[in-house]
């Protein structure tokens, strides 16, 4: 790194990257809110926001206004620590992460070699604040998803790795950045067919997002874990949820769909960026699409779906996938 | 239709109990049955054997009378019960003794369980034998309140508010009935 | 499997409701439980009691014509269309055919605008968020058409003892046949986001079997009934109105399923729309309204009116005692005996497929209450 500096160049570059990523990561949030708004309006047959700005593009913004001005409810008989506890622990683990991939070529905070094991033992911690936040609150339903919550990660990561484990024996780094450059000639979505469906599967399920959005399931648990949180306590697990959407969504580009590869642009070590981010809003774009158009499945089919499908495939997927790879 | 059912009439009439056909044009069921206290759950089993589905339980509140046995409560359970096959509606009518309680016919027609209660709740009759007497409509603080009961100079007796005799011979009675009405409404 | 030491030690209560989404108004169903399993659901009612029958009681019979549309405020025309035909048959007026045409077709549009709104709400409590805005949209065009002839939206008091309030003109017949075509569009719609989604099947096939045997021992009818193979339709079995001149099916499930129940609503939405298109055809020239006294009197002696509202049979018990107010009115309502069989359906099963029932009922809380 040709970087000029008094400070220790690695430190200055972090501090950099992280306060980037923290503005980036309540601008995501705002445009996926909007998005969401707007494409499931669309998928409905309404107009959606209309009346704040042009389209409605600034009713994110009021929204997140009238959040934060609103009082943060503390209910009767709570464990205060954790209850206030839970919504930070969901929102800051979801930033690390992001410092690890790589938006282009040269638009990296720090290429970790060990990065996607990195990725994944932060995503897991998102679900300890789901069952903080069921836990201290002192309230069946929001007990009720935090279980599910906790069951539903366990058996989504295995083959969310698995899936992982394909890619990374074909190129033989966990480094991020090298994963992308071998997708320089073809990316691995042509290669790992099977690989990157269970990814996005599971991915959909990590993120709690519909169908497999059991552990806020409104029709059944009212609204699970976050169903005591109110203002900014609410808004952080809905912060926190985007930021995993737009993570899992941005792995799934760097593993499967070539990172920043595309059509030439000039400055393409750093424009390589726009590529990146088409894919990752192409997959959230999906993500949001089947929300809006599929029932929730049942929490025992679910875990069976992981179990008796995912798991197996993706065993079978990595076994097939070592063969070849040592012949 | 018609034909069907005059044949299905002479299969299943309720022959133990004190039954009479009716004019289903005028009153919307086919038999009325007169039950004694102790022929309720009888009359229920014997529905249910012949593929009855109840319609309802309820009440209502008249005058109360001297018999000879006593004087009774002036309720009156009414139970109906109809066919899904065919076009056949029965009613059966009970005077509630004035220890103001029913056998309950909640294990033979599940389906009397919430209607027994809500019975209950609104004419303070007691089900024996209903495993959950408990308010259901009403609030617990209210298990002494029946809002159906009525007033003492509200009350008439229960000719007064049954179809005449006559009227259960023909059709053409209706027309007698409607006389008698009016005369009802000076009383 | 649910007897086991550890699960009878850690039972616990969860109270759903009386606010809850899948509740669908102030129901409060008291959940014993053990992990997620429910061991025995026992629905509370009352909330929103009103004692209608007290009300009856206490006005002259056409002062009660309001209340019966507070009942199930959701398709409120056939409750309307019971009342007076049970005063009517009390008081034997006669009914001129175009009221009886009129009724009819009015009651069927509201039978299916409390079917695309049941529709759109069962999807709701599966998790779809969807068909709720798609079903409210073409149900807003039903509001609309009766709004147009009856003056309100909902709550209808448009009937009257002898016929119907006022007549309808062109514009209504030619919004109607509108309405029918483009429902017939929008359900194919339907059938690919909803019908043969691989989800919304796998959560509604076997779950809520209801056998014709407990049917009958709880009473149930309407669209719960004849997902059970048993077909009792009032229009049918007990023809009042108009109905026998018309050319319709009754569909029927085969084992009773949430699914079959869905199925009948769907395919009885089919029957209404052509029950709906053989009045206009046939639609007679005449009054609407036959004279009757203005102040009615009800003769002694108890009638019985059975029709079938969307949730199945409505039944009004009458006493009469010579005056103008009723002595004693019952209302069976359908929603009451169809949710009885709860606790029964209900042991065993999991959470999420009690909501799943509970929606198949297609309850409307008020109904029950009264």
């Amino acid at each position: 790194m040709e970087t000029i500096s008094i400070l220790p160049p690695e430190l200055i570059r972090m501090l950099i990257a992280v306060i980037i990523i923290i503005s980036f990561l309540f601008l995501n949030a705002i445009m996926m809110g909007y998005l969401e708004r707007k494409i499931a309006a669309h998928v409905q047959r309404r107009p959606g926001p209309m009346e704040v700005g042009f389209h409605g593009i600034l009713q994110l913004i009021v929204d997140g206004v009238k959040l934060l001005g609103k009082e943060l409810l503390i209910p009767f008989k709570v464990d205060r620590t954790l209850f206030r506890v839970a919504p930070l622990l969901s929102f800051t683990p979801v930033i690390l992460p992001l410092l690890v991939i790589p938006f282009s070529e040269k638009l990296q905070a720090r290429d970790l070699n060990l990065g996607l094991i990195f990725i994944v033992s932060m995503g897991s911690v998102n679900v300890m604040a789901l069952l903080v936040a069921g836990w201290g609150s002192n309230n069946k339903y929001a007990m009720f998803g935090a279980m599910r919550a906790v069951a539903q990660s366990i058996a989504f990561e295995i083959p969310i790795l698995l899936s992982m484990l394909a890619v990374v024996l074909m190129c033989n780094t966990f480094s991020l950045k090298e994963i992308v450059g071998a997708q320089e000639k073809i990316w691995f979505v042509f290669l790992q067919p099977l690989a990157f469906l269970i990814y996005v599967i599971a991915g959909v399920a990590e993120t709690n997002r519909a169908p497999f959005d059991l552990p806020e399931a409104e029709s059944e648990l009212t609204a699970g874990f976050h169903t005591e949180y109110s203002g900014m306590g609410f808004s952080l697990f809905f912060i926190g949820e985007y930021t995993n959407m737009f993570i899992v969504a941005s792995v799934a580009a760097v593993l499967f769909l070539g990172g920043w590869h595309g059509p030439h642009l000039p400055y393409g070590e750093y424009l390589g960026i726009v590529w990146f981010f088409l894919k990752v809003y192409f997959l959230l774009f999906l993500m949001i699409m089947i929300r809006w158009t599929y029932p929730r499945v049942r929490f025992d089919q679910l875990l069976n779906f992981a179990w008796k499908y995912l798991v197996p495939f993706s065993f079978v997927n990595i076994l097939i996938t070592a063969v070849l790879v040592k012949l | 239709m018609a034909q069907e059912t005059t044949n299905f009439k002479q299969d299943i009439l309720f022959h133990e109990f004190n039954a009479t056909e009716t004019d289903y044009n005028q009153r919307g069921y086919h038999l009325e049955v007169a039950l004694e206290v102790n022929q309720v759950r009888k009359f229920a089993q014997k529905a249910y054997d012949q593929g009855f589905f109840l319609v309802f339980v309820t009440g209502f509140h008249v005058l109360p009378e001297e018999t000879e046995e006593g004087t009774t409560s002036g309720l009156n359970g009414v139970y109906q019960f109809a066919r899904f096959d065919r076009l056949y509606r029965i009613k059966g009518q009970v005077s509630v003794p004035e220890d103001m309680s029913l056998p309950s016919i909640c294990d033979i027609y599940q389906g009397a369980d919430w209607h027994e209660r809500e019975t209950r709740d609104l004419y303070g009759i007691n089900f024996e034998g209903h495993p959950n007497l408990k308010p259901l409509l009403l609030s617990d603080e209210d298990t002494d309140f029946h809002p159906l009961l009525k007033e003492e100079k509200k009350l008439k007796s229960l000719e007064k508010v049954s179809w005449p005799p006559e009227a259960l011979e023909s059709v053409d009675a209706d027309t007698d009935a409607k006389a008698s009405s009016t005369d009802s409404i000076d009383s | 499997m649910l007897e086991s030491d550890f699960q009878k030690k850690n039972r616990f209560f969860l109270n759903m409701g009386p606010q809850h989404p899948s509740t669908h108004g102030v129901l409060l169903i008291v959940l014993e439980m053990s992990g997620e399993y429910v061991l025995d659901p026992q629905p509370v009612l009352g909330f929103i009691h009103r004692m209608h029958e007290k009300m009856a009681e206490s006005r002259p019979c056409q002062s009660f014509m309001p209340n019966t549309a507070r009942m199930d405020y959701v398709c409120a025309l056939p409750y309307n269309h019971g009342y007076v035909s049970l005063v009517e048959r009390k008081a034997g007026i006669e009914v001129p055919r175009r009221a009886e045409y009129i009724r009819v077709i009015t009651s069927e549009l509201n039978r299916v605008a409390s079917h695309l709104l049941w529709l759109g709400a069962y999807l709701l409590d599966l998790g779809a968020f969807t068909p709720i805005l798609y079903g409210f949209d073409d149900r807003e065009h039903i509001l609309d058409i009766l709004e147009d002839i009856t003056g309100s939206r909902l709550t209808y008091c448009y009937y009257r003892f002898g016929g119907v309030n006022q007549d309808i003109d062109d514009k209504f017949v030619d919004s109607t046949r509108a309405f029918i075509k483009r429902l017939r569009k929008r359900f194919v719609i339907y059938e690919k986001l909803v019908t043969k989604n691989i989800i919304f099947i796998k959560r509604t096939e076997n779950i809520g079997i209801v056998s014709p045997d407990m049917a009958l021992r709880y009473g149930m009818t309407g669209p719960n009934l004849r997902g059970s193979g048993i077909a009792y339709d009032v229009r049918k079995n007990e023809p009042y109105s108009i109905y026998p001149e018309f050319d319709f099916e009754v569909p029927v499930g085969e084992q009773g399923d949430c699914l079959d129940r869905y199925m009948v609503r769907v395919r009885e939405m089919e029957q209404s729309l052509r029950i709906i298109e053989q009045a206009l055809d046939r639609l007679p020239e005449g009054p609407v309204r036959a004279k009757v006294p203005k102040n009615i009197k009800l003769s002694p002696g108890d009638c019985n009116f059975a029709v079938e509202a969307a949730r199945g049979e409505l039944s009004y018990y009458l006493v009469g005692d010579g005056t103008g107010v009723p002595y004693r009115l019952k209302v069976r309502v359908p929603s009451y005996s169809n949710l009885s069989c709860l606790p029964e359906l209900g042991r065993g099963i999991l959470l999420p497929d009690l909501v799943s029932i509970l929606g198949s009922f297609d309850l409307v809380i008020p109904e029950m209450d009264r």
